[in-house]
């Protein structure tokens, strides 16, 4: 949102160009990484089946993608993030907003939720195998799971700090409970709800590579697993810098989105 | 312009206390009053005294340990459109433009959209800024926010508008500027008002009655009706209101050279 802009020119020239730098100082840092790494792959000291090199990767991942198993196993892990992330996410939203409004609810399953939140995801994946079996069920189950409590404790408490003063300025003007919800209550507790999203979903990747590393027939986690089993160090190389580009790229653009949606939040 | 009949605010016999660690804490000792319609009361005391208490319950904010407030001769159970409030620190909604913002009390009206805005936009011109109607909060100066916030709560015809040290954070020149808005509006809409506030001067330049509140616990202890025209400033509307000060003051601070005529 550009606020009356009146940099001159110049000056704006010289923002555009130290926001390109700090846009590309990331850059510096991988190329960085990327030549230790290949200075250590070039000089032989450790053994390539051990630590692969970075054309060892490279050439695994084209492999991967030429014989198509990259792109399935892409489109499974998303379509089960996402599916997890939304189921998990809708509940944790509704739940949150109905424990942070109404007192019965609060008092029934606060305790109880909390208890459950420290249970790391991976604990729960023999759960869900025998609820669920080795398919779709037991991924979609511990990712939601796992998303449902972060973004319902964040709304929770989103909504316990809503400003006391927008209650009473609401309220002597006249509002009914309803608009006031939506209107007021919503919007105030919404930059705390879109932190709970965001790190939802980056719980959704974490639990779900959990899931598919055992009890999977497809998707990165899985590949993993089978990769293991060849000992194919490039594979899981590849593997894990995919899992670190998609994680990345999802948190920015999550960001991007909640930035748009709560603008009036940052300074 | 016809006397207003509504906006009699009776005070009967009010208390608050507040649950504290060590049992309940008297926030506001038995207070017995009346605001008279269309009437500007300016209510002072020291910090903590329970100014803002008193004020919290004609809004309905804080529920009574005894006794009530009426406002034309119905009990005040809880917050409603009657009673206007204006916060020291605006609460505006930072997620509505200045427009918007006046919009949201509108609302239960349920005007067209057309007259919605409209009306909004006169509630904005009327404070002077119509020029800044679709800028947010952040945007905007102290002083314009709290412009928002009096064109807001005016807009939705309040009976009673409360005003809780509303020109607290801004700067002298601003207050200053302030004050005459304020006396503009309020000569058009004519609403009862109790202002509260700690500095002496600015209730001797507003107020018909100042009436100034002891320490904690709090009750009022002092009247002063002031019958001088408007615009006033200290230094020439006479003796009679820099006696008033020294006099105010003396009872704020018992401890300074004035000797407290109270005790």
């Amino acid at each position: 949102m550009a606020v009356s802009d009146r940099a001159r020119p110049t000056a704006r020239f010289a923002q555009m160009l130290s926001a390109g730098a700090a846009a590309g100082l990331p850059l510096v840092s991988f190329a960085f990484i990327l030549g230790i790494w290949s200075a250590v792959g070039l000089s032989g000291v450790v053994n390539e089946a051990i630590f692969p090199a970075p054309w060892s990767v490279w050439s695994a991942t084209v492999e991967m993608w030429q014989n198509g198993t990259l792109q399935k196993d892409l489109a499974k892990s998303l379509g089960r993030a996402g599916t997890g992330f939304a189921i998990g996410a809708t509940l944790g939203v509704v739940l949150g907003l109905l424990t942070g409004r109404v007192a019965l609810v609060r008092t029934l399953l606060n305790p109880f939720l909390n208890l459950l939140r420290p249970i790391p995801a991976i604990a729960l994946v023999p759960v869900a195998i025998v609820w669920f079996g080795i398919g779709e069920g037991s991924k979609y189950f511990v990712v939601s799971y796992t998303v449902f409590l972060t973004v319902w404790f964040n709304t929770h408490h989103g909504m316990e700090y809503v400003p006391d003063i927008y209650m009473r300025a609401s309220r002597s003007l006249g509002a009914s409970r309803l608009r006031e919800f939506v209107t007021v209550v919503l919007p105030a507790a919404a930059p705390h709800i879109f932190a709970g999203i965001r790190l939802g979903v980056a719980l959704a990747f974490l639990s779900l590579v959990a899931a598919e590393l055992s009890g999977a027939s497809s998707g990165i986690g899985f590949r993993l697993q089978e990769a293991r089993q060849y000992v194919r160090t490039d594979r899981m190389f590849s593997l894990l810098i995919i899992l670190g580009i998609l994680g990345a790229v999802t948190d920015l653009i999550v960001h991007r989105i909640g930035k748009k949606l709560v603008h009036w939040e940052q300074g | 312009m016809t006397e207003p009949q509504t906006g009699r605010v009776e005070i009967d016999d009010l208390v608050i206390r507040f649950k504290g660690k060590q049992g309940p804490v008297t926030a506001l000792e038995r207070t017995r009053h009346v605001l008279e319609p269309g009437t500007f009361t300016a209510l002072i005391g020291p910090s903590g005294c329970g100014k803002s208490t008193l004020m919290n319950a004609i809004a309905g904010f804080v529920t009574p340990a005894e006794g009530q407030v009426r406002l034309d001769g119905q009990t005040i159970t809880g917050p409603s459109s009657d009673v206007g409030v204006i916060f020291q620190q605006y609460a505006l909604f930072p997620w509505f433009t200045a427009l918007s913002n006046v919009r949201y009390g509108l609302k239960q009206f349920g005007l067209s959209k057309r007259e919605e805005i409209d009306r909004a936009r006169a509630a904005l011109a009327e404070v002077g800024l119509e020029a800044h109607a679709d800028k947010y909060p952040q945007q905007l100066s102290g002083g314009m926010k709290q412009r928002v916030a009096i064109a807001r709560t005016f807009a939705v015809g309040p009976k009673v508008l409360l005003m809780d040290e509303p020109f607290g954070a801004l700067d002298a020149q601003t207050r200053l500027i302030m004050h005459d808005l304020l006396l503009d509006i309020w000569r058009k809409h004519r609403a009862t008002v109790l202002f509260v506030t700690h500095d002496v001067d600015e209730a001797l330049l507003l107020a018909d009655h100042v009436q100034v509140m002891s320490h904690a616990p709090g009750r009022l202890i002092r009247h002063y009706p002031l019958t001088q025209p408007r615009p006033r400033a200290l230094s020439r509307s006479g003796n009679e209101l820099l006696e008033i000060r020294e006099e105010i003051l003396g009872l704020l601070h018992p401890k300074s050279t004035h000797a407290d005529p109270l005790i």
